[in-house]
């Protein structure tokens, strides 16, 4: 449960013409991931070469590229479809060389009519844009072009202009914007016109090759417009009745189509000769059986398969190994990095502790609420399994949440009608005065952290304990884990002497010990030999990292954390209620007027608002606080990761079946 | 007689204060400390999760150490005011 999944290496020989039947198995049983064999790099098999793909590859990916082009057209996504029945794959298979060239010409003519609709549409705004400036001024279209003896300037100036005679002229001048002109010059007179024009900053518009009064001509456009937004709105219905007949038939070719390409494309991962080839892999150990009994069937006991034992060098991939509940933390696990194969899976501890971090830090069980109706609202949006993994880790931190804030005693900020069964954190704001309610208990409350924090991090060395005494070898192996044991006795070393020198509520009080020698008690002096000791231990290992001492103090204290996030949460939102309560309430219900409406209903909305806003930092601190006190604190005592991630041979079929 | 009793609920109203700023100043200072130290990080790891999207959660690591900070200043803030 705390270790990776058991894996055994595989080898399996066969002749060339066993492949296919191979393939297909490894690939139907999907457990088998492939050590990609690359020419020249693993000893033992020289003058061995990479395989050839299998028949039918080319033509598998050009079908491929089809569907999916189609299925770009239409936006058909494979996790969007649910409840489809599976389709048998030869009768599938049987129909994709009828049904996909059909399907394919019908998407590309309607295709092509809808970009010429879109093409015409934009046509037509392009024509109304040109002719709208020419709006202002009721003349004829054609007027303005096919002159031989004279030069149309039409545009806006952003100053006044006078053009000498015998050019006509007409400015309309529409607010502060610039003013649009039109102008018939004589072509004599064009060089003075273009040297006035260009001082009064003219900038030209194109001349609209039309013909007739500028109004009418726009509301033909229009007419037009909408005549052809009809059209494409009929199309549209066209291809959504396409899409709804077609889209269950392409999710299924593409699932086969993609499964085709991975078989036919196996053998270039395996290593052959002339006559055979020899495929080595990883399979969970408890699978070794089956995988051995479905390929003697398939290839009717003419593939050799063996198991090969692990030697220390080779990269093992790993399978995570965890009861259903902690699966959804695999994801903060892989955000991080995959554990190496022989180290501890913290998997099961982080499942555990982030929701009672999460909820020691936001224990407000309104919340609490919001974030477990949030969990079931999205469920219908995150369909990926990092989306659901995700929602299930939200649904363990909300309801853990709730349950602290039913300690706490809290509801939106508000207290419940009991009084806080564990430690307080009500502050005194506003209608609390201080006087008569519980203030909060800031030291209690630090303690609580700081001896999570003592917890946290003994675990964690205990368990950097076990990996080096797990992966290490030699010398190096008894300084590695003496030095782990140095660190958790430099920690408790220090412990015992504070405690030997202040009394403090809820720790153990050695400050009435008899002293013994230069003023110190036995507390005193057992923590200082178990400094000394410590510090001998981590330098022995690495004299380096003394320098990182201190760090067992900031770490410790890194988890006051959790009160000190949660506290900020609780504050804001004693202040969002504060405020709205003074508003909703006040003298405005006493004495009802206009005003008094407008600030009852400011007043719910600062109170929607706050805490809205309170729900998503409650959101970003528990979660992110929860998570950072895992992989800093937490994961640097113990865990290194970067194992590889097991990837089997094979796909999960949705659509499809044999 | 008046004026001593006076003197000394001034006394203790100002020390209050005091109590009230140093833990003002202790939040203050020490979120600017965090934000100037996770401001260099901060833009280093969004350019490297933006070249290798794997580089994520060693990057949000770094990005979150100086948090601590702020945390201290925190601890102390309340400590002072409570």
């Amino acid at each position: 449960m705390l270790t990776p999944k058991k894996m055994s290496r595989l080898l399996i020989v066969a002749s060339k013409d066993q492949l296919p039947p191979v393939i297909k198995e490894l690939h139907r049983f999907h457990r088998f991931h492939i050590d990609d064999f690359i020419a020249g790099g693993r000893a033992g098999y020289e003058g061995f070469a990479i395989g050839t793909p299998l028949a039918g590859a080319s033509e598998a990916s050009s079908d491929l590229i089809k569907v999916r082009s189609i299925e770009n057209t239409f936006s058909i996504q494979a996790s969007d479809i649910t409840s489809a029945e599976k389709r048998n794959n030869a009768d599938l298979r049987a129909v994709i060389e009828r049904e996909l060239p059909v399907i394919e010409r019908e998407v590309s003519a309607l295709n092509a009519e809808r970009s010429k609709l879109d093409a015409a549409i934009k046509d037509c705004e392009q024509k109304i844009a040109e002719i709208t400036p020419f709006l202002s001024i009721p003349a004829d279209l054609s007027l303005y072009s096919g002159y031989e003896g004279f030069t149309v300037f039409a545009g806006t100036v952003v100053k006044d202009v006078q053009i000498p005679e015998p050019a006509e002229y007409e400015i309309v001048k529409k607010g502060k914007a610039a003013a649009f002109m039109v102008a018939v010059v004589p072509n004599r007179q064009r060089g003075d016109v273009d040297r006035v024009l260009s001082d009064a900053g003219f900038s030209p518009v194109t001349i609209p090759a039309e013909s007739g009064m500028p109004e009418e001509r726009i509301r033909e456009y229009n007419s037009r417009i909408s005549e052809l937004k009809a059209n494409a709105s009929s199309l549209a219905k066209r291809m959504d009745a396409l899409r709804e007949e077609h889209a269950r038939f392409l999710v299924a070719c593409e699932e086969l189509l993609k499964a085709d390409i991975e078989q036919a494309e196996a053998p270039l991962r395996f290593a052959t000769t002339e006559q055979t080839f020899v495929a080595e892999g990883w399979v969970p150990s408890d699978t070794i059986a089956e995988i051995s009994r479905r390929l003697t069937e398939a290839t009717g006991g003419k593939a050799f398969i063996t198991e090969i034992p692990i030697s220390p060098h080779d990269t093992v991939p790993v399978e995570y190994n965890n009861p259903s509940f902690a699966k959804p933390s695999e994801l903060f696990m892989d955000i991080y990095a995959r554990p190496n194969y022989t180290e501890i899976d913290p998997t099961l501890m982080l499942s555990i502790v982030f929701p009672l971090f999460f909820g020691l830090i936001l224990g407000d069980a309104g919340y609490g609420l919001i974030l477990l109706a949030l969990c079931f609202a999205l469920r219908g949006f995150m369909k990926g399994e990092d989306g659901r993994y995700f929602l299930a880790v939200l649904r363990n931190a909300s309801i853990s949440s709730i349950i602290f804030g039913l300690l706490y005693s809290e509801f939106l900020g508000f207290e419940l009608p009991w009084a806080p069964i564990m430690f307080s954190r009500h502050l005194n704001i506003g209608t609390k005065g201080g006087e008569g309610g519980s203030g909060p208990m800031i030291p209690a409350l630090m303690i609580m952290a700081v001896w999570i924090g003592i917890l946290h991090i003994t675990l964690g060395r205990v368990l950097g304990i076990i990996n080096h005494a797990r992966q290490d070898h030699g010398e190096h192996r008894i300084k590695a884990v003496m030095a782990n044991f140095g660190w958790l006795l430099v920690m408790w070393g220090i412990l015992m002497i504070i405690w030997s020198m202040f009394a403090m509520p809820y720790m153990p009080d050695f400050t009435k010990l008899p002293v013994i020698v230069m003023g110190l008690n036995a507390a005193a002096i057992l923590g200082a030999v178990m400094l000394v000791l410590g510090v001998l231990f981590i330098a022995r290992d690495s004299p380096l990292e003394v320098v990182e001492l201190p760090t067992i103090i900031s770490h410790v204290l890194s988890y006051a954390r959790i009160v000190a996030v949660g506290l900020s949460s609780v504050a804001i939102a004693m202040v969002v209620n504060y405020i709205s309560i003074g508003m909703l309430i006040g003298p405005q219900l006493e004495h009802l007027t206009i005003i008094g409406v407008v600030i009852v209903v400011a007043g719910v909305f600062v109170f929607l608002l706050g805490h809205a806003m309170n729900t998503a930092l409650g959101i970003l601190g528990g979660g992110l606080h929860s998570i950072r006190l895992h992989y800093v604190e937490f994961f640097t005592k113990f865990y290194k990761g970067g194992g590889l991630k097991y990837n089997p041979f094979g796909l999960k079929r949705i659509f499809t079946e044999d | 007689m008046a004026d001593v009793v006076s003197t000394v609920e001034i006394a203790t109203a100002s020390q209050a204060g005091m109590k009230a700023l140093g833990a003002g100043i202790a939040v203050g200072l020490t979120g600017i400390g965090t934000g100037v130290a996770e401001m260099g990080i901060g833009s280093a790891a969004v350019g490297a999760v933006a070249e290798n999207k794997d580089m994520f959660g060693l990057a949000l690591l770094f990005t979150v150490i100086p948090e601590t900070i702020v945390i201290f200043g925190l601890v102390v803030a309340l400590l002072l005011l409570f």
